[in-house]
């Protein structure tokens, strides 16, 4: 359980840090806020699983920075100041410090996220609203598995570079391009070729799956299949809730585990 | 059992040899001194038993566990002050024993550790991010100290520490290797290497030179006979002649007017008769036993 100690080491040291609680605090304060304004803005029912659809919004744009923020700096500032040869120097693996890492660091927004989304569970079902337990423990789930997508996007930025600012480039180059970028580049080539009269409208399957691959769009289907009960997920097979479920668990495998691989190549002299 | 066994190792860094054909074996229960001037190749070598580095060729075993294919096996049973570290960031310097304790799954005391090491209660409540550079080695040791390790890797481990602490240091190098415990540390301050270890590796730009015992390095060096000879003025040409007359090993000129030959005894009349025939006055002559800083010269061909 070698991981265990690393794990339980690092959520000391990031609950410890100051901007860890900014971050948290604001990204808990953007949930219960939602929450709180959710039952007043629009029309009925107001329900827990609903909210999900309407919250899931916000949690796309910040679980990811709040993800890759804490996640960057998670071995390369050890790493970088000599701290990563005193763990290693110990009987721990390389990838025990990774996998204890990415399980404190995740387990950190997790508690946040589970936190906020009681408090705005509560919200919403005071004084008229209605849960769905099931559905809301299934949003619940997914929330957290997506600050563990980011965060472990962020380990992984973390372990392939080899300094703290590289590590953040990377980390910020990946969300900008997920969460700024991804959707104007799909408006622009559904525009485009909608232009030259190749489409009408909507993207051709394939194309649609493609850019569909990005975590947050992976979570929004998920929402709206399994948690939202007023949203339908449309389009092929491949274009399912079901599907989208496979993507989210190799999103959470795949770039931690490229990553690893060169790190655990990789000298650390 | 052998504690360490490098077998053939080798790291290159491109056209750079850092370690180059390394065979050693350090036996279990001996205190091995690994000498060398900075740059040699001591810390790739402690790099490579820590897996932090990969061997080119070859390979490092820990109580016959592969330092690589299985490096936490290895690293149960040794303690390790590395080189080129730092401190954790805001942890005390108990919590930073108490994860040394966690981590090898001990059940050591910390307050006897931070005791033993010589830091007191006060400064093991503060963060260690804030230790002077000696404190912090002494932190680090506390950390290898944990768990009663079979093997201890000290890699320069008096960096830092005044001569107090570097004698405190020797001492319990001492008592670990009576408890039972194989010391391996690297040094390139001679004085330290000599007054504890067993034996002494020489590594000289990556090759491992010599290996033995001080003593026997010093019979290696013509009976360890150091003539220091002072004449009025040197002539060209008197130190080459001097280093062709049988049993001389290293003729050196210290400074001006002095000259610094270690030889076999019986050489001795040789090179002053020598001297006197190349027209040059003996001022002044004395024989010193050679020390080991001489033989580090010798083996090194370098002054640190």
């Amino acid at each position: 359980m070698s991981w265990a100690v690393i794990a339980r080491q690092d959520w000391t040291l990031t609950v410890g840090e100051r901007s860890t609680k900014y971050l948290l605090g604001l990204l808990g304060f953007v949930v219960v806020v939602t929450a709180y304004v959710y039952p007043i803005g629009g029309p009925g029912p107001h329900t827990t699983g609903r909210f999900g659809g309407v919250v899931h919004g916000s949690l796309t744009t910040l679980v990811p920075i709040v993800g890759v923020l804490l996640g960057y700096n998670a071995v390369v500032s050890e790493r970088e100041s000599g701290a990563l040869r005193l763990s290693l120097s110990l009987p721990h693996s390389r990838a025990d410090v990774v996998f204890g890492k990415f399980l404190g660091r995740t387990a950190v927004v997790a508690v946040a996220l589970v936190a906020s989304l009681a408090v705005a569970g509560f919200l919403v079902v005071y004084p008229f609203g209605e849960l769905e337990p099931l559905r809301y423990l299934a949003f619940v789930v997914f929330a957290v598995w997506f600050a563990g997508i980011w965060t472990g996007i962020g380990i992984a930025a973390s372990i392939a570079a080899a300094t703290k600012r590289r590590a953040l480039v990377l980390a910020l180059f990946v969300f900008f391009v997920f969460v700024m970028l991804w959707d104007t580049v799909d408006s622009g080539v559904t525009l485009l070729l909608d232009f030259a009269g190749l489409i009408d409208g909507e993207l051709p399957g394939p194309l649609q799956f493609y850019f569909g691959l990005e975590p947050g769009r992976v979570f929004g289907r998920l929402t709206d299949g399994f948690v939202d009960p007023s949203a339908t997920v449309e389009g092929a097979w491949y274009l399912g809730e079901w599907v989208a479920l496979v993507l989210f668990a190799l999103w959470l495998v795949v770039p931690l585990g490229l990553a690893y691989r060169r790190f655990a190549r990789g000298e650390l002299a | 059992m052998t504690a360490i066994e490098a077998t053939e190792v080798s790291k290159r860094y491109g056209t750079v040899v850092a370690l180059d054909r390394v065979d050693l074996t350090v036996p279990e229960g001996e205190i091995f001194g690994f000498l060398g001037p900075n740059g040699a190749g001591k810390s790739t070598f402690i790099n490579v038993l820590l897996d932090f580095v990969s061997p080119s060729d070859g390979s490092v075993e820990i109580f016959g566990h592969d330092c690589h294919a299985e490096g936490v096996t290895a690293r149960e049973r040794i303690g390790v002050l590395p080189e080129g570290y730092s401190v954790f960031e805001r942890r005390t310097g108990r919590q930073h024993i108490e994860y040394a304790i966690e981590s090898k799954d001990a059940d050591d005391d910390p307050a006897k550790i931070l005791d033993r090491v010589g830091l007191d209660p006060a400064d093991a409540e503060r963060e260690a991010s804030d230790y002077s550079k000696g404190m912090a080695q002494r932190l680090v040791l506390g950390m290898a100290l944990v768990g009663e390790p079979d093997l201890l890797l000290l890699d320069e481990p008096t960096t830092g520490l005044d001569p107090n602490g570097a004698a405190e240091m020797r001492d319990i190098i001492r008592e670990e290797n009576e408890r039972g415990a194989t010391v391996f540390f690297s040094s390139h301050i001679l004085e330290q290497v000599e007054a504890v270890c067993d034996r002494v590796g020489i590594l000289q730009d990556g090759e491992l030179v010599a290996v033995d015992t001080i003593e026997g390095l010093r019979e290696s060096l013509g009976g360890g006979t150091k003539l220091v000879i002072t004449v009025d003025n040197m002539e060209n040409g008197t130190l080459e002649a001097v280093r062709g007359i049988r049993g001389v090993e290293t003729a050196v000129e210290r400074e001006e007017s002095t000259l610094e030959v270690t030889c076999t005894n019986d050489a001795k009349m040789d090179i002053l008769v020598e001297l006197h025939d190349a027209g040059v006055d003996v001022v002044n002559f004395r024989t010193e036993e050679a020390s080991l800083e001489d033989m580090f010269i010798e083996y090194t061909g370098t002054d640190r």
